[in-house]
């Protein structure tokens, strides 16, 4: 297991080491750069000094190479278009608040879509089966910019029950714990897209578990229909969820940008967007980095998730 | 010997969509108490579906069992059955064993903890007393090491283990009644024989009836005392073992008989087979089912349904050939034995 787990974490520098390679080369293989707008009307002289200001003078392989070097010290450099801004300080003033959103959207998604999921498949063929796919399809057809200012509208702009935008600032506390009624509208418009996949996911997953034969012998034992659903068929169809889930979580913590604009949420979205528009290197690379090595995080957790879920897979080196 | 199950008139269909299946047509037999009985007969012929329906595991929709089917254990009839008592009934009075034992077994649960599930739901005992029992279990259907096995998943297991860890399950409560559905199927020939010997043995130590449902002639010749031959859904004939085997009396069973590998036969005599398929049961044909692949098929055949002619000793067979009229050479079996 330990032998396992270096490994993998060798794996994952190398991983990013590509990732962060790739990213660098692509974004210098895009014509323009982060100052050409600003620095177009400047005096030669000027633009000059603001060129090296940023380092962006220097060949691309010189770049590179300070780029990586930074990125192992763990400094990812100063943002060109967000004036003073460095990669570390957006991740700690945005990252909080983009990932309590997306940690909250999906807590609330997940939970819910299982639910209907299981609803769904028990009542297979039913009008209720059907109200949950028509549900679902069309909460996953239709874009949550729409969702959000239908609810913006109703219970902030009619009902006056939640603010329209914005969001808990403050200490630690109450960024991560504070002002709910600014977060409900904003997790409500986030969660349906994952109350349509799980919801989908598991119900398919689930009708497939019900037609194996284990379920039968199961049946044959006298066992009641809630023992066997509790026994039998929820753990063999959570299979392909735990599979879907680091997609999730990945895409949870870097934010949304839509949803962060529409509320006006201080979040990573904007800043991720505006970044590669602006070729805002550092920034691009720092976040598409962090987001990797989430992302890689997770599916290695995943991985051992798996072996709790299903014991025919067992990591190899451990104990068998 | 007292009646343990009797199915009286079974009819079974499944609704889809091109239409209405009948799988069983209409079928009668009983086991006595301690009794093996085999049912026999190709793929589609309805066999499972008929253990299924003892167990209650048709699903309706899309299975619906006919009015006026009976299935009647110790006297009560099971088709009337309410929640609590499937509960009580199956696992405890009857059990099933399936083809395919991976396929049966949950794998994501040890071994041991299908089988104590099967005693908590039946027997009041501890989840330790039960763990126990199934040690004890595993060993009585052979299995090497159980003390180990039991914590093991149905993967760690050899085919042979499984279908003896599925024997292990269906046993748990000494049930009265064991089904077992085409057992050795899945299995290589060696393991066939095993796990035959190993259902024998507990059918005469545990004084179990059991219900063997198989294709291969073969198997059945060691274990069951009486056979019932099944065609499209329907019985075509039936009887105790050696009339089955040495006075069969319906074409079919003479052919199901010559497909059986022998031993005693030539290299280069080719094992007999037969020809065309069994009919479509959304339109059963209204005549004898097997009329169209019958060698010895007459104009009446395709007409209308062949009439039960009884032997001695409860031997029948459904065959218009041992009608008086019919003609009675080159048959392959001796018709003036009719009473």
């Amino acid at each position: 297991m330990l032998k396992y787990t270096a490994r993998r974490f060798l794996e994952m520098i190398f991983t990013l080491f590509i990732i962060a390679t790739g990213t660098f080369f692509l974004l210098a293989a895009v014509p323009g750069d982060a100052l050409a707008e600003r620095a177009e009307h400047l005096p030669e002289k000027v633009r000059v000094n603001l060129y090296a200001r940023y380092g962006l003078d220097k060949p691309v392989m010189e770049r590179y190479f300070i780029t990586m070097n930074g990125m192992l010290h763990g400094n990812f450099g100063e943002s060109v278009i967000f004036e003073g801004e460095t990669v570390s300080d957006i991740v700690k003033t945005k990252g909080p608040v983009s990932a309590r959103l997306g940690i909250q959207q999906m807590a609330l998604g997940i939970t819910l879509g299982l639910a209907l999921g299981i609803v769904a498949a028990m009542k297979k063929g039913t009008w209720v089966d059907y109200s949950i796919v028509c549900l679902s399809i069309l909460l996953i057809s239709i874009p949550h910019l729409i969702f959000g200012i239908l609810l913006q509208r109703v219970f902030a702009g009619e009902l006056h029950w939640f603010p329209t935008i914005g969001w808990p600032k403050g200490d630690l506390w109450e960024v991560w714990f504070g002002g709910w009624k600014y977060t409900i509208l904003p997790t409500l418009t986030g969660c349906f897209v994952y109350i349509a996949n799980y919801a989908r996911l598991l119900k398919t997953s689930m009708l497939d578990v019900m037609n194996q034969e284990y379920i039968l012998t199961a049946e044959s034992k006298g066992l009641s229909k809630w023992q066997v659903m509790r026994r039998h068929i929820l753990r063999n169809s959570f299979i392909p969820v735990v599979t879907n889930l680091p997609m999730s979580i990945a895409m949870c913590i870097t934010g949304s940008y839509f949803i962060e604009k529409i509320f006006a949420i201080p979040g990573f979205g904007k800043y991720y967007v505006e970044a590669i528009g602006g070729r805002d290197v550092c920034i691009v690379m720092g976040q598409t980095v962090i987001t990797a090595a989430i992302y890689i995080a997770v599916v290695f957790l995943t991985d051992i998730l798996y072996t709790l879920v299903d014991p025919r897979i067992r990591i190899r080196g451990g104990k068998k | 010997m007292d009646k343990l199950l009797e199915v009286k008139d079974l009819k079974v269909s499944y609704h889809t969509y091109a239409g209405e299946v009948q799988s069983v047509r209409g079928v009668s037999f009983d086991v006595n108490e301690g009794e093996a009985v085999a049912i026999v007969g190709e793929s589609g012929c309805g066999k499972s579906v008929t253990s299924k329906s003892i167990m209650g595991l048709i699903k309706t929709p899309p299975g619906e069992i006919k009015k006026g089917s009976e299935i009647l254990y110790k006297g009560r009839n099971i088709l009337d059955f309410t929640q609590k008592e499937w509960s009580e009934y199956r696992g405890n009075e009857v059990s099933i064993i399936f083809q395919d034992a991976l396929a049966s077994l949950n794998p994501t649960m040890t071994v041991g903890k299908q089988i104590v599930e099967n005693l908590m739901m039946h027997r009041s005992m501890s989840k330790k007393e039960a763990f126990e029992e199934a040690v004890r279990l595993l060993k009585l259907v052979g299995i090497p090491n159980a003390e180990e096995r039991v914590n093991q998943y149905p993967h760690e297991y050899s085919g042979g283990m499984r279908q003896r860890a599925m024997i292990a399950i269906a046993y748990a409560c000494q049930p009265n009644l064991l089904i077992a559905d085409e057992p050795t199927t899945a299995l290589d020939v060696t393991i066939q024989a095993q796990i035959m010997d190993l259902i024998k043995d507990l059918q005469k130590k545990m004084n179990t009836a059991v219900i063997l449902i198989t294709h291969d002639l073969g198997v059945v010749a060691n274990i069951a005392s009486r056979i019932v031959v099944m065609y499209s859904g329907k019985i075509v004939e039936r009887g105790f073992r050696d009339d089955i085997f040495y006075r069969p009396k319906h074409p079919y069973t003479c052919a199901l008989l010559k497909a059986v590998p022998r031993l005693d036969l030539s290299n280069k005599q080719k094992l007999a087979s037969i020809e065309g398929t069994p009919p479509d049961l959304i339109s059963p044909p209204k005549g004898c089912p097997f009329c169209t692949r019958c060698e010895y098929c007459m104009d009446i055949c395709c007409e209308q349904a062949p009439m039960t002619t009884h032997f001695e000793d409860g031997h029948e067979a459904a065959c218009w050939l041992h009608h008086p009229l019919a003609p009675k050479d080159n048959l392959p079996f001796k018709t003036e034995e009719c009473k």
